[in-house]
């Protein structure tokens, strides 16, 4: 009974409950919401960002934090466009951008456990160093040069009405999920979040499981830029400009704390649909810009301040009694 | 033999008065839900588009809905894309845009157009014209270049000087081949006492344009004119030389918006600049696109259209692009005291 009344009052409970609300409320506002073409649609408009949050996720519960995802997209596409520009084939050009995206989270992760600098500083400085390269390699002009079937793929349904970008998200959504809730790895992830010391004095490699995630990161990223490639069919130096925040949004209003050890991957991807159905439900109301920057802001405010409020509530219960 | 003569140039007359009838003159309340998406929101001159769009959409009594949607500047070519793809989704039958995407706006507008949308851009068009029906073009690149060289030839004299460009990013596109089209037209014998001393970059930053040409006067002691061909940078420059009280010698001139520089075209700061009215670029695209849109008009080469107060206009091959058409609207208002009080308004 107790545990039933827990989890009806748990954050992801509370997130199916606006979940419910938002797509309620956008059904009856457009006829066109509930449209498969709609829902394909607003999945594949956002899908590198949600991509990301899944890392993202292991990352923050992990008590660290990845700022330069984002950057590390755009440099991984323009890699793939000044690769294939300068006459690589195509699959040499794909596995190097991947190799650029592990080898810069690598990085990353290098300053962050061999020299113990905190990762926003670190991850910080790269959002600027894998944006100014990716600028450097293309300057400022968009390169046009990918074959058909690989805008195709970026564009085009393989299965049912489904891209593939939108199926790797699913394939890893499942591979996180299992990952974080029933293997070893995963629980060291939390086990570290929580805290670090703890965990080093507890024989977990703490230093190894940084530098996978990280290097993780990393790796997804470029998987996400050459998706965004794909689906753009061009490369741009600001590709990706700016998504490390709204990546970062739908992982803490998922119910991942802020300072680690805490969160699920479930509370991420209902998080990501509300997002989602929320902007969707926005633009197809016609209202665009800062307005809906706007709305999505005061979520995530109010999503930071409920738990707050709750411990607040509880612990003035407790010095009561 | 004379008779036959007549009744073939009678004829003949008849068929070319024929083509040049051929013109299309909207009919008004065919319904028509379009959409206007500037670059993004908050731009005055975007909204004098809207201002003209608005303006033929009462006018052609179109029972349809006009919605002004863009995205915010941080997300302009995420959120350019993601209104196009919703715009589609939505059933709308018309878009007119102003991209900021570059080619990576083409994917989203080809599965507009399979979708039956009428896509027309303005302002700005997308570089390889996939998925675009037609360009709204302001002007013509090449004129832009005598205009701004007959400016400084007006304002320094025929004694002429030295004068600058300030102007935005070293890579705008638009920009540089303004630059461009004025050096070639300096060539010209009649401007030859017109010397350009340098090209500096202000990047559309007010403070940054406002320095540059500060530290223009001091690198050149007999700068006459600075030449902005950007809207931030002439305000810039202009507030700049008159800050420092500096009108007298060095003038400011170029493409700039009325209502930000009345003040100094009346204190004779800025005596004279130029741009295009962007309420008739509005008005314009909203003309182009619902005709097309209706089904009144295909949006092929050599095909004109009367677009309401302002006249008649051809859809042509768009020189500027190897593939394209546009409807070229030109040309340029030059404003001066005379003209730019009640232009500001």
């Amino acid at each position: 009974m107790t545990n039933v009344w827990k989890y009806i009052r748990s954050w992801e409970s509370f997130l199916c409950l606006v979940l419910i609300l938002t797509i309620s409320v956008n059904a009856v506002n457009s006829d066109a919401f509930l449209s498969i073409d709609n829902q394909v649609n607003l999945f594949t408009l956002s899908i590198e960002k949600v991509i990301i949050a899944l890392i993202m996720a292991f990352i923050i519960i992990n008590a660290e934090i990845d700022l330069s995802v984002a950057s590390m997209m755009g440099l991984a596409a323009c890699a793939l466009g000044w690769l294939v520009d300068s006459g690589a084939s195509m699959p040499t050009a794909l596995a190097m951008c991947l190799l650029i995206g592990m080898l810069g989270g690598l990085f990353n992760g290098f300053w962050v456990t061999f020299m113990n600098l905190p990762s926003l500083v670190v991850t910080l400085a790269m959002l600027i160093g894998f944006r100014g390269l990716a600028r450097v390699l293309v300057e400022d002009r968009s390169i046009r040069v990918f074959p058909s079937w690989f805008e195709e793929l970026g564009q085009q349904p393989i299965l049912g009405p489904l891209p593939l970008a939108v199926i790797i998200f699913f394939l890893l959504l499942i591979l996180a999920v299992v990952v974080l809730r029933f293997t070893g790895f995963g629980r060291y992830v939390y086990v570290i979040g929580i805290n670090k010391d703890m965990a080093r004095y507890s024989g977990i490699n703490v230093t190894a499981v940084k530098l996978i995630l990280f290097a993780l990161s990393g790796l997804i990223s470029a998987l996400a830029g050459i998706l965004f490639a794909a689906r753009l069919g061009s490369v741009r130096g600001d590709m990706g400009l700016g998504f490390e925040l709204d990546i970062i949004t739908m992982v803490l209003l998922g119910g991942v704390s802020i300072f680690g050890g805490s969160g699920s991957i479930y509370g991420v991807i209902l998080s990501i649909l509300i997002v989602l159905y929320l902007r969707n439900g926005m633009s197809l109301s016609n209202i665009t810009g800062h307005l809906q920057t706007g709305v999505i802001g005061m979520l995530l405010i109010f999503s930071a301040m409920v738990p707050n409020l709750k411990n607040y509530w509880e612990s003035l219960r407790a010095s009561r009694s | 033999m004379m008779k036959k003569f007549l009744a073939v140039a009678t004829a003949a007359m008849m068929v070319s008065s024929g083509i040049l009838m051929a013109h299309t003159v909207a009919k008004k309340g065919m319904k028509a839900d379009l959409v206007l998406m500037p670059k993004f929101l908050g731009i005055l001159v975007f909204d004098q588009a809207n201002q003209g769009a608005q303006e033929a959409h009462k006018e052609l009594q179109n029972p349809g809905k006009l919605e002004f949607l863009g995205p915010t500047p941080e997300n302009s070519v995420a959120g350019q894309i993601e209104i196009l793809t919703t715009a589609t989704t939505q059933g709308q039958d018309g878009i007119m845009i102003s991209n900021n995407a570059g080619d990576q706006l083409a994917p989203a507008a080809k599965s507009a157009r399979n979708k039956g949308m009428t896509v027309v851009t303005w302002d700005s068009p997308i570089p390889s014209a996939e998925g675009e029906q037609l360009f709204i073009a302001q002007v013509d690149f090449n004129e832009t270049g005598t205009v701004m060289a007959d400016m400084a030839m007006n304002i320094m004299g025929n004694a002429g000087g030295d004068f600058a460009v300030l102007s935005a990013s070293p890579d705008a596109a638009n920009q540089n081949a303004w630059i461009a089209a004025m050096k070639e037209a300096l060539k010209a014998p009649k401007y030859s006492s017109l010397n350009l001393v340098d090209v500096v970059y202000g990047d559309d930053q007010s403070e940054k344009s406002y320095n540059q040409a500060l530290a223009l006067v001091d690198k050149y002691p007999n700068l006459k004119l600075i030449m902005a061909p950007t809207t931030v940078g002439i305000a810039a420059a202009a507030k700049a030389m008159q800050d420092e009280g500096l009108c007298d010698q060095v003038k400011t001139s170029g493409l700039g918006l009325p209502a930000e520089m009345v003040s100094y075209t009346m204190n004779d700061c800025a005596p004279e600049f130029a741009l295009w009215s962007f309420v008739d670029l509005g008005y314009l695209s909203y003309y182009a696109t619902y005709l097309i849109a209706t089904g009144q008009m295909e949006g092929i080469p050599g095909e004109t259209f009367k677009a309401g107060r302002m006249g008649y206009y051809n859809v042509e091959k768009d020189p500027t692009r190897a593939e394209g058409l546009r409807v070229l609207m030109g040309p340029f208002t030059v404003y001066d005291k005379s003209n730019v009080e009640a232009a500001s308004n």
